[in-house]
């Protein structure tokens, strides 16, 4: 089998070679150490599988659309566009690994075959010579970027990995090494004698080890993840609706019951990075929940307990501890008072790289303990409560939104304006809120745009969707339903983005709301026509529902560029740290541990910015008392976007308004 | 413990007050209602005992249709089952056309079909807030009753016939006493915490029963209403200016001539 050239003799005179001969003994030994691998491997994989399979069907799950789905796929999973984007180093590393397997996969089945008398490459003919040394280029990378990453696991030591590191990832990553090792050693051995043969089986066998291994531990996330990333719910922090049924009754995640083939296979593509927990503004303030906890919990309940449990998840609602985690130090992991230190300010969600969706499980959790009557705190209670009522979350009584309508002479909706100007509970009852609803107006104004607000509002339930009160955000959402429709609204602004998420995805379980928009979209859009001023320099807070939530970074930035000089904190866009307010946790009252809006205030206070700026009537009240403990005696000011704007404005634009119809004076 | 709460409907607080063409009474048109505040504090009472012990809650009220939202908000909190005194939305034989022991004789022939432990109700009405229909209730009925009460619990001695109530009395006094049952007691506001409905509340509820019963033609009242109006809103304010001692000389002085201390 001569080569094709002069030039490629050369080449592959330093070429990868496999023993020329195997005894009919080998053969057989390597027959049945392949089936015992493969068998112990489908032994030890078979109840995580049936565990998966015999879990709850995801009601309303639909593959629609595929092309997004096969996008994300190869966004994610085979461009590894999450694992480097969020952690670079780390990222490339453990991307020339996948790789390399990828690569590896041809070899690696060749590489049995041809231990079988089968083998599909030769190594002496052009294909497999090319195709080798494309592998060994591979296996080069692999070995130093597994190398590297066994130092920064068991050396380095990040602490998001957690308190203990497993034994089994390091074994694995020596396997991997070794793989590697001994498929370069075969570049430089004779085909015959017996180091070829011995370099030969321990490729063989570490194979043989390897895949066994991957079933128990972190490293499914081999074979799991990339079915979960293609799975994935489509929305950012979906809920799913409640399944109707006659014969099961559904409150969310109260046992294992409950858990659906999506969380169950979710929660076995966990592998145990940390990034969840590392962007998670309660782990990292002192609190209790850890997301990554969250979905081990879920993990170690399924092989405990099965999916046919009906033994609670939660620790508050059984005797023994639902989970001592499999390799940090028992805790209160899987726990009420977890679960409702959750911000839902997505962070983990969005970095998982491995497919997990924590929101729907932690609210989940949530509505197993709230729908139940379980959940028992008296913030929780009182804000139930006030939502039922009054209808308002600040538990206000409506006349004082009718007097704030009457002093700032908003016109009321009646059909004939462009857009409805949703208040929102801070927007109508609190006193900031107050302040950005009539600067904003101003803008409204300014630019010429009819708008009203309804006559009656009542909060959009977000409060109530997050901290898992199905019955109150269900009546709130169908009645917010049907005062759009009967004023024939067409097109919502708000200046909350967790009233733009509510109204825009959450709704949709009762029907489909107007189209809404952000304040800052609306703004950004019409940026041409906003003053330009040379302004201080303004460092921008991204809120988790604007952002994370709603894919909106660029517009308020824009209309922040349009009043100073925009600054960067040190963590923003999908990065940005959650003020402490969402989840419906700012009407529950103090937290444990280190307060979550001071850790943020002090990143924007470090920026040096003379101007804090805000997209979010929750964001700038938790701001408020913390920049003023933390920045002494100059504190930077605090404007929400609407603000900064309005700011500029011409005073006359608001007084010689016509209020009835909202429409701004003859110019 | 067989606990009966009688509850009333009432306008939302935030609910606009129009008074009605005659001049004696409130449109309540397009009225949205819900259940009174001191009787959410009765119902939460009655499922605190119940939660503690052994013993049945049945939720009671009178008034039209509208009023099984009412019972069925109790149902979905933990009462067991529902009865709903039936009266026309208006005319003569309506809830509004009755007189305060109207009413309660209403309650009290709905109560004595029943013959339960205890009786509570709440310590008034958030609209027209008479605070009479329980302690004529507990006439009515021959039963022992206890006002202004914050809390219920069983007798020191154990005995499953007494009970020790905790009353507000004024000036942040509180008055503990023993009492026998059966006994109707009138709940003050704020003295548990409420809990929140929940979907399972409301679904288990979907299947709790609710018995109707006919209301009797109205007995002739022995009140007459005059008249009904809004307040008067009159508000003046005068602030006080000077250094304090000056202030406190002239607020003492104007107590003494304007409001005659």
């Amino acid at each position: 089998m001569a080569a094709g050239s002069l030039g490629v003799v050369a080449l592959a005179s330093i070429r990868y070679v496999e023993p020329l001969y195997f005894s009919g003994v080998e053969v057989d030994v390597l027959a049945l150490l392949c089936a015992l691998s493969l068998v112990i491997f489908l032994w030890r994989i078979a109840p995580i599988a049936r565990n998966v399979l015999r879990a709850k069907k995801d009601s309303g799950f639909r593959l629609a659309p595929v092309g997004r789905r096969l996008w994300d796929f190869v966004s994610e999973v085979l461009c590894q566009s999450k694992v480097i984007r969020q952690r670079p180093l780390p990222g490339l590393a453990h991307a020339f690994v996948f790789w390399g397997f990828l690569a590896f996969a041809v070899v690696t089945t060749n590489h049995l075959l041809t231990g079988l008398g089968f083998g599909l490459l030769q190594y002496t003919g052009l294909v497999g010579t090319v195709y080798f040394w494309f592998a060994a280029a591979w296996a080069l990378l692999v070995a130093v970027s597994i190398a590297g990453l066994f130092v920064r696991r068991f050396l380095l030591r990040p602490r998001w990995l957690g308190a203990k590191v497993s034994i089994e990832s390091g074994i694995i990553a020596g396997l991997i090494f070794l793989l590697m090792i001994s498929y370069l050693a075969a570049f430089f051995l004779p085909p015959i004698g017996v180091a070829i043969k011995a370099w030969w089986w321990v490729h063989t066998l570490s194979l043989l080890v390897f895949l066994p291994i991957i079933p128990n531990t972190k490293h499914l996330h081999l074979l799991l993840s990339p079915l979960t990333v293609f799975l994935k719910r489509r929305e950012f922090s979906q809920i799913p609706a409640l399944s109707e049924s006659e014969t099961e009754e559904d409150f969310g995640l109260l046992a294992g019951k409950d858990i659906t083939q999506i969380i169950a296979l979710q929660a076995y593509s966990c592998v145990e990075c940390g990034r969840c927990t590392e962007h998670c503004p309660a782990a990292t303030t002192g609190k209790v929940l850890n997301p990554k906890e969250i979905a081990l919990g879920v993990r170690g309940y399924l092989n405990a307990l099965g999916p046919a449990s009906e033994l609670p998840l939660l620790n508050e609602l059984r005797d023994a501890p639902a989970n001592p985690s499999p390799d940090n130090p028992p805790a209160n992991w899987l726990s009420m008072e977890a679960a409702f230190q959750c911000t839902t300010c997505g962070a983990c969600e969005y970095q998982c790289p491995v497919g997990v969706q924590h929101l729907p499980i932690i609210v989940g959790l949530r509505r197993g303990a709230v729908n139940t009557g379980a959940w028992e705190d008296r913030q929780g209670t009182k804000l139930f409560l006030a939502l039922e009522k009054q209808g308002n979350a600040l538990g206000m009584s409506a006349m004082e939104r009718d007097k704030f309508i009457e002093r700032e002479q908003l016109p009321l909706f009646d059909g004939s304006q462009e857009y409805c100007l949703w208040l929102g509970c801070m927007g109508a009852y609190d006193p900031k809120g107050r302040e950005i609803i009539a600067d904003f107006a101003r803008i409204m104004r300014h630019l010429g745009t009819s708008f009203g607000v309804l006559r009656k509002e009542k909060c959009t339930g977000d409060p109530a969707r997050r901290l898992g009160n199905d019955l109150v955000f269900g009546s709130l959402a169908q009645s917010g339903l049907a005062a759009f429709s009967a004023a024939s609204v067409k097109k919502i602004v708000a200046i909350c983005p967790h009233c733009v998420r509510t109204i825009a995805t959450d709704w949709r379980d009762f029907g489909i709301a107007p189209e809404i928009e952000h304040h800052s979209e609306f703004m950004a859009r019409h940026a041409h026509l906003l003053p330009k001023q040379n302004g201080e320099r303004i460092v921008y807070h991204d809120p988790c529902y604007l952002g994370r939530y709603r894919n909106v970074y660029e517009e308020p930035r824009a209309v922040v560029a349009k009043a100073g000089q925009l600054v960067e904190a040190e963590r923003h866009h999908e990065r940005s740290f959650c003020c402490g307010a969402g989840g419906g946790l700012v009407f529950l009252g103090e937290e444990t541990g280190e307060r979550v809006n001071y850790v943020r205030a002090k990143e924007l206070v470090a920026t040096g910015a003379e101007t804090i700026g805000t997209a979010c009537p929750f964001c700038n009240s938790m701001f408020r008392d913390a920049v003023s403990a933390i920045a002494g005696e100059k504190p930077p000011q605090l404007l929400d976007i609407a603000q900064l704007t309005a700011r500029a404005l011409p005073a006359a634009a608001a007084s010689a308004t016509i209020p009835e119809t909202g429409q701004p004076p003859v110019r | 413990m067989k606990i009966v709460v009688a509850v009333k409907q009432v306008p939302e607080r935030d609910a606009p007050v129009r008074v009605s063409a005659d001049g004696r009474s409130v449109d309540s048109g397009d009225t949205a209602w819900t259940m009174n505040e001191p009787d959410a504090y009765a119902l939460e009472e009655a499922l605190q005992l119940k939660e503690r012990g052994e013993g049945e809650v049945i939720v009671l009220s009178a008034g039209p249709e509208r009023v099984e939202s009412t019972l069925r908000e109790a149902l979905a909190k933990g009462a067991d089952r529902a009865l709903h005194i039936v009266t026309p939305e208006e005319g003569p034989a309506s809830l509004a056309a009755r007189d305060i022991l109207g009413v309660a004789q209403l309650l009290a022939d709905a109560i004595r079909s029943e013959s339960p432990d205890l009786v509570l109700t709440g310590l008034q009405s958030d609209d027209l807030g008479a605070g009479q229909t329980g302690v004529v209730l507990a006439e009515l009925l021959g039963l022992p009753h206890a006002t202004l009460v914050l809390s219920v619990e069983t007798a020191a001695s154990g005995d499953a016939k007494r009970i020790r109530v905790k009353r507000e009395l004024e000036d942040g006094w509180f008055q503990h006493i023993e009492m026998p049952l059966p006994a109707l007691l009138t709940i003050q506001s704020g003295g548990n915490r409420l809990r929140y409905a929940t979907l399972m509340g409301i679904k288990r509820a979907r299947s709790k029963e609710t018995r109707n019963i006919e209301s009797p033609p109205a007995a002739e009242r022995h009140d007459e209403i005059v008249r009904v109006s809004l307040p008067q809103r009159t508000r003046q304010t005068e602030i006080l200016t000077g250094p304090a001692n000056e202030i406190a000389a002239k607020l003492a002085e104007r107590l003494r001539a304007e409001v005659g201390l």
